[in-house]
């Protein structure tokens, strides 16, 4: 739901995460993020990019460092707050959609926040017609094909009107079509996105600041174009050129 | 196709079932509910001698099963694995209760032999009447219409959850299954020497899937209650079960 805050809606100071005591995910990881901004979290596999998002929407709570969320420092105390204003979509659609038809499962996040049913009835109304799925309304969710699911995740995430929305590697399985549809969804949409993606021309596309990491720490943070054009910056840290800019 | 992969496809269409939008379907679930139970509740109430009102009761199914459009066929076969409890239960009787009831031309039927008949029609009624119950309700409006009655809401989320990750267990039971088969194509089932690595592989993969459910219920905030739209109450979400309830009383007491 929308704090109606402006600028600054994402702060991290010095976060270091690990899983196990001594074995540290993430290190000293420092940026802010503004309001309807678009970054994208680009990085070779296993490097601690979805830590990092999971990180943001409070799942795992026993961080070092600061970490503020529209406002809020992320603590049990608020988690439910923070977690109004933050949506996170998942990589796999599946484990997204858990309720009989698409309708239910957008509903879902709206009603839990307590809205009237005439008012969850108009977010889901517009969630669907935001990434254009209005006729799969009734369908049930194991009928959507992986395209369909994965815009049925959105709009679960949009019902709740986020200021912030997180997606993991979102243009992974999809053919062409869904994936030049979904990035035009994207752009679209009026909040800060915070994107990880291995689809480098995916990133291109719809982020116009890109945070690289590698070993758990920030190597670089700056302009999408001037980051993945570097080549050289991208190989030695694991990735490759855009395939626009010649990549393979 | 395999056999988790044909339970998973059962399930399906019963949930296909469920999403239609037959006016049986879109009749409020606590009345739906309310009648079932009833129905159930009459039916083991008659007596054990009293075969022709058991039959009559047998309206209340052939009208939910014709009207609901339902295959009958279908919903036996559905129901194929409580059938047998169901027919097996009374066949005993005649070998307790050898009285002599009366006699058809020569044949003697004795009071084992109805009271076996009529346990197994309220078996069956009962099971068929609960398929019909299924087969119209989502298991949402069900939980919905048991919170409505007050059932607590742990229990509600208990049965909701059982279902859910019922479908994400299955559904990682299907796609082990599946590379397995893939790559042990001459084999017939599971190697016994696979099933302790796969079973445990299928538990780990379970509950990390569940947990991904849970994480995703929880940032949609999910507080341990699930919230469901309050349905509307129509003049025919009332006049349904009313109707029902006379034909059963007149049934049961004349």
């Amino acid at each position: 739901m929308h704090t109606g805050v402006c600028g600054e809606i994402l702060k991290i100071e010095h976060l270091s995460f690990g899983y196990e005591k001594g074995e540290k995910v993430l290190t000293d990881i420092s940026f802010e993020a503004h309001d309807k901004e678009s970054i994208g979290i680009i990085g070779s596999n296993g490097i601690g990019k979805s830590t990092l998002m999971k990180l943001l929407v409070g799942l795992y709570l026993n961080y070092e460092g600061r970490l503020e969320v529209a406002g809020h420092t992320m603590d049990k105390k608020n988690l439910n707050h923070i977690r109004e204003h933050v949506g996170y979509v998942f990589q796999d659609s599946d484990s997204q959609l858990f309720l009989s038809t698409v309708e239910d499962d957008v509903a879902f996040g709206p009603q839990n926040y307590g809205l009237s049913a005439e008012d969850v009835e108009k977010r889901v109304t517009s969630a669907l017609q935001r990434v254009h799925i209005e006729a799969l309304r009734k369908k049930q969710t194991y009928k959507l094909s992986g395209g369909e699911k994965k815009l049925a995740a959105i709009a679960t995430i949009l019902a709740m009107e986020p200021d912030i929305i997180i997606m993991d590697e979102p243009s992974v399985a999809l053919d062409p079509r869904n994936r030049k549809n979904l990035i035009g969804i994207l752009n679209e949409i009026d909040a800060l996105k915070l994107i990880t993606s291995h689809d480098l021309d995916f990133v291109m596309d719809t982020c116009e600041r890109t945070i690289l990491i590698d070993d758990g720490k920030i190597i670089a943070d700056g302009k999408t174009d001037e980051i993945l054009r570097d080549k050289e910056l991208l190989e030695y840290h694991g990735l490759e050129l855009p395939l626009r800019f010649g990549g393979c | 196709m395999n056999s988790i992969e044909k339970n998973l496809l059962e399930l399906n269409r019963i949930e296909n079932l469920q999403q239609r939008s037959h006016w049986m379907n879109r009749l409020h679930p606590l009345g739906k509910l309310l009648l079932s139970v009833l129905y159930i509740f009459t039916v083991v109430s008659f007596d054990k001698y009293k075969v022709t009102p058991l039959i009559l009761m047998s309206v209340y199914l052939i009208f939910g099963f014709i009207i609901g459009e339902l295959s009958f066929r279908e919903g036996i076969y559905r129901v194929r694995l409580v059938l047998p409890l169901v027919i097996f239960v009374g066949i005993l009787n005649p070998f307790f209760d050898k009285r002599v009831l009366f006699y058809l031309g020569t044949f003697a039927v004795t009071g084992g032999m109805v009271s076996m008949l009529t346990l197994m029609l309220k078996g069956f009624y009962a099971v068929l009447s609960s398929y019909i119950l299924i087969a119209t309700t989502s298991i949402e409006d069900i939980c919905y219409a048991l919170r409505c009655v007050h059932v607590p809401k742990t229990v509600v989320l208990v049965i909701m959850l059982i279902y859910r990750y019922f479908d994400v267990m299955a559904k990682e039971a299907d796609r082990i299954m599946t590379a397995y088969t893939l790559r042990a194509p001459s084999q017939k089932g599971i190697h016994y020497k696979a099933w302790g690595t796969l079973v445990g592989q299928w538990l780990l993969r379970s509950m990390d899937r569940a947990e991904m459910v849970y994480e995703s219920m929880l940032l949609r905030g999910f507080n341990g209650d699930f919230k469901m739209r309050r349905k509307e109450v129509k003049k025919i979400d009332v006049l349904y079960p009313l109707f029902w309830i006379i034909v059963f009383i007149i049934i049961r007491h004349f």
